[in-house]
């Protein structure tokens, strides 16, 4: 007898069958306790055979332990020999494991195990959203994510207090999700879906949905934080320095880049090839384009891009660069309308004077006359 | 020329209102909207706020304590050629700041030369305009004075939009341009002899007869306290409202709002200090209590509309306090001796600005609010109109002095003079 498969109490003459299944661990899915059933056989040494059968269940709580028990069978006897028994310990808040157990129609045995633990990284953040929808208006919310993190969403819907004949699901585009846990108090719906964010492609559109008589759904968008530039021209002129600065608040960016507009392109800015280029960063929150020695061909559109675990983000500066000349012109034209006026103002004067002095020559003249 | 008895009280008096309205426009207009250049230079030169908002503040000591200096050269030459040399002056400094590489330039070109410029113009015509009016004087003084509040509306978004065109070089290089005009206004002052001119003699007897006076030396004193609160409210408003979180668009409109009946403020203050009897210094007693209360009670208040009229009120009443105050020193020392006079009250008042702002700020930076620096100001803002009640006549119903006692008064002043001078033989 070598077989694994042990068969017990076999009515045929081949005690050394064993029947595992009284070995194994199962899941009670109404209590959700994992019992594993051990029974030991003392057999007689003359008649080989078993006298007396013990049995311990031991019951384990589903939310801390899951044992993997293996019982070792000795080639000549078939009789265990060996029990190991390893118990992975889970802590709740790490991992939820999902234990199914596929058991075949015929004999009963477990045919296959499956494990499938999803595991919260507890070194990742772990972000609560939830959104009320009250009617048939479609409830949004809009966050901003820029690393990694552990997601929990919900969405409380009020219903019409039937609570059997909802259906609640959840959907990223057209892909429906797994893993939502409903409950209801009285009219109100909590469901609530949990999972993690690690790149760009899990960033998008959640959505939750509750079918009744109306539809009734909640978005939740994912996106990376945006980059804010200046949304006016900057104006310098030719041999000035500017300094481009992007900024992006309440986030801490990993990598910045600058590009250049050239034609249609973008050139990315390559700081070492000359002094002219610089770039600084004082903090992740921003960064600093700064460009000495201007001259006209240095005008047009700048992008500075943000780089996030979870995306990019970018945003356009532009540069004007004028002559000195440009301002001068105005300037001589005002200067000349100065002397102008100036002119006015003093020959005006003189005139009145002239006047003046005339009538009084005339005065005296009279006076010296009536003398 | 025929020395005058009495001041022309009009004719081409209106003309000098003119130039002084356009005088105070171009220089305190200016320095008033300078705040728009202050944020680009920030930008541009990557310097800290507090050495940026020097230029400014060198601008306005060298315009004060330059002020003597101006008054000194109009009483000797007259107040046209050294008003238009000022215009000259402050032109050309702005013209080179246009030019400037570091922050340096800026101070030596703005501050220095544009100061000094400044300081060339805006005392001696406003003593001349106070030689050209006695009875109207103050009405005169507070139509000219709107120029100040009427360009700051129109020069912050004038500024603004020359830079957005322009950037700051080339807005600095229009507006030099501008301050050109102060040529043209020095133009329009012609001189003016008064029979009181001769008797007082030249700018240094004037001088030493002033510090000798003593009603003169405690209004000095007066206008130095009402000076260092007065400038306060200009510089933090705005910041004030920001710390009680009031989006910028509406913080504008108040000041707006201050701006308007600042401007109201000053010309009805002007028409009554010439239509009430006695002393000026009486009315520049009351607006100056007013405004002190007006700012003491601004921390206090929260609410938008308690706010708002609080601002309204500070700025009526601290418009009316200008005309009336350059109104009272003709009164005190006569209409001979104003160039010094106004001269030497500038440049010691000035001392009081050049403290205000920043003991404010310090005080903003200690408290965290505003609340300590405003009660300051109008605390200072009242310890100068109890000072201004020690001057001569206050309580009298007097009119103005006349010509006569006037000269009496310069040639009593110089015999003294004469006679405190150690007999040496």
């Amino acid at each position: 007898c070598l077989g694994i498969n042990i068969t017990l109490f076999s009515p045929s003459f081949c005690y050394c069958h064993y029947r595992r299944d009284r070995n194994t661990v199962f899941l009670d899915s109404r209590s959700r306790t994992l019992k594993a059933l051990f029974i030991k056989y003392i057999v007689s040494p003359f008649t080989s055979l078993p006298i007396r059968e013990e049995t311990t269940t031991k019951h384990f709580n589903s939310s801390l332990e899951t044992p993997n028990i293996s019982l070792t069978v000795s080639p000549f006897t078939s009789l265990p020999i060996r029990e190991e028994t390893t118990t992975k310990h889970f802590n709740s808040s790490l991992e939820t494991p999902n234990i199914s157990l596929t058991v075949s129609p015929f004999t009963n045995l477990p045919i296959r195990e499956e494990t499938t633990t999803k595991h919260f990284n507890p070194s990742l953040e772990t972000l609560n959203i939830s959104l009320t929808v009250r009617s048939s208006v479609p409830v949004e919310k809009n966050i901003t994510l820029e690393r990694p993190s552990n997601i929990e969403l919900t969405c409380q819907f009020i219903t019409s207090g039937n609570v059997n004949s909802v259906n609640v699901t959840w959907k990223k585009g057209n892909k429906q999700l797994e893993n939502i846990h409903t409950n209801a108090t009285g009219s109100i719906l909590y469901t609530q879906y949990m999972f993690i964010i690690t790149d760009s492609k899990q960033m998008g559109s959640y959505s939750c949905f509750l079918e009744e008589e109306k539809e009734q759904r909640g978005t939740f968008n994912f996106k990376v934080p945006e980059v804010q530039g200046k949304n006016k021209p900057l104006i310098t002129y030719v041999g000035d320095s500017v300094v481009l600065i992007c900024k992006c608040q309440h986030c801490s960016s990993l990598n910045w880049t600058w590009y250049s507009n050239n034609g249609s392109a973008q050139v990315p800015i390559d700081v070492q090839m000359n002094d002219k280029y610089e770039i600084k960063g004082t903090n992740a929150n921003e960064t600093r384009l700064k460009i000495t020695h201007l001259s006209e061909d240095n005008k047009g559109s700048y992008w500075c891009r943000a780089a996030f675990p979870l995306g990019e983000s970018e945003q356009r500066v532009e540069l004007v660069v004028l002559s000195y000349l440009v301002p001068l012109k105005p300037f001589l034209g005002i200067a000349a309308e100065v002397v102008i006026v100036v002119a006015v103002i003093l020959l005006y004067e003189t005139h009145t004077q002239k006047k003046k002095k005339l009538t009084d020559d005339g005065k005296e003249f009279e006076q010296i006359e009536q003398l | 020329m025929a020395h005058r008895a009495e001041p022309p009280d009009g004719g081409w008096g209106w003309m000098v209102v003119l130039s002084a309205f356009f005088q105070s426009a171009l220089v305190f207009g200016v320095l008033r909207s300078f705040g728009v250049f202050f944020v680009e230079l920030v930008a541009a030169f990557e310097e800290q706020a507090a050495r940026v908002s020097w230029i400014a503040s060198i601008g306005i000591a060298v315009q004060q304590f330059g002020s003597p200096v101006g008054s000194a050269l109009s009483t000797k030459y007259g107040p046209r050629p050294v008003v238009m040399a000022g215009g000259i002056l402050a032109a050309s400094g702005m013209l080179l700041a246009s030019l400037a590489t570091t922050l340096t330039h800026l101070y030596l070109s703005i501050g220095l030369l544009s100061g000094s410029g400044w300081a060339l113009t805006f005392t001696p015509t406003l003593a001349c305009l106070s030689r050209y009016f006695s009875r109207r004087r103050s009405l005169a003084t507070g139509l000219a004075l709107t120029g100040v509040g009427l360009s700051s509306f129109a020069f912050a978004p004038l500024f603004q939009w020359l830079v957005s065109l322009y950037a700051w070089r080339g807005a600095l290089l229009l507006v030099s341009a501008l301050s050109l005009h102060l040529v043209a206004c020095g133009a329009l002052l012609r001189p003016l002899s008064l029979m009181e001119d001769p008797v007082v003699g030249g700018p240094g007897a004037q001088l030493t007869s002033l510090l000798h006076h003593g009603p003169f030396l405690r209004y000095t004193v007066a206008l130095t306290l009402i000076n260092t609160g007065y400038f306060i409210p200009y510089v933090h408003l705005i910041a004030h409202l920001q710390d009680l979180d009031w989006d910028p668009l509406s913080a504008a409109f108040l000041v707006s709002v201050v701006a308007i009946s600042d401007l109201v403020g000053r010309v009805a203050s002007g028409w009554l200090g010439d239509a009430v009897p006695g002393p000026v210094a009486r009315l520049l007693m009351l607006w100056t209590t007013l405004t002190g209360v007006s700012l003491a009670l601004l921390p206090v208040a929260h609410t938008p509309t308690a706010l708002m009229a609080l601002a309204v009120a500070y700025g009526f009443t601290s418009g009316a306090l200008t005309p009336v105050a350059f109104s009272v020193l003709p009164e005190l020392v006569g209409t001979g001796r104003i160039y010094c006079g106004l001269g030497l009250v500038q440049m010691v008042e000035s001392i009081g600005g050049l403290l205000g702002a920043p003991l404010s700020g310090y005080l903003r930076d200690v408290t965290g609010n505003y609340t300590a620096s405003f009660v300051v100001a109008g605390s200072f803002l009242l310890a100068g109109s109890g000072i201004l009640m020690t001057l001569p006549h206050f309580c009298s119903l007097a009119s103005t002095s006349k010509p006569q006692d006037r000269i009496r008064e310069a040639v009593e002043t110089k015999v003294s003079l004469s006679k405190e001078e150690p007999e040496e033989d």
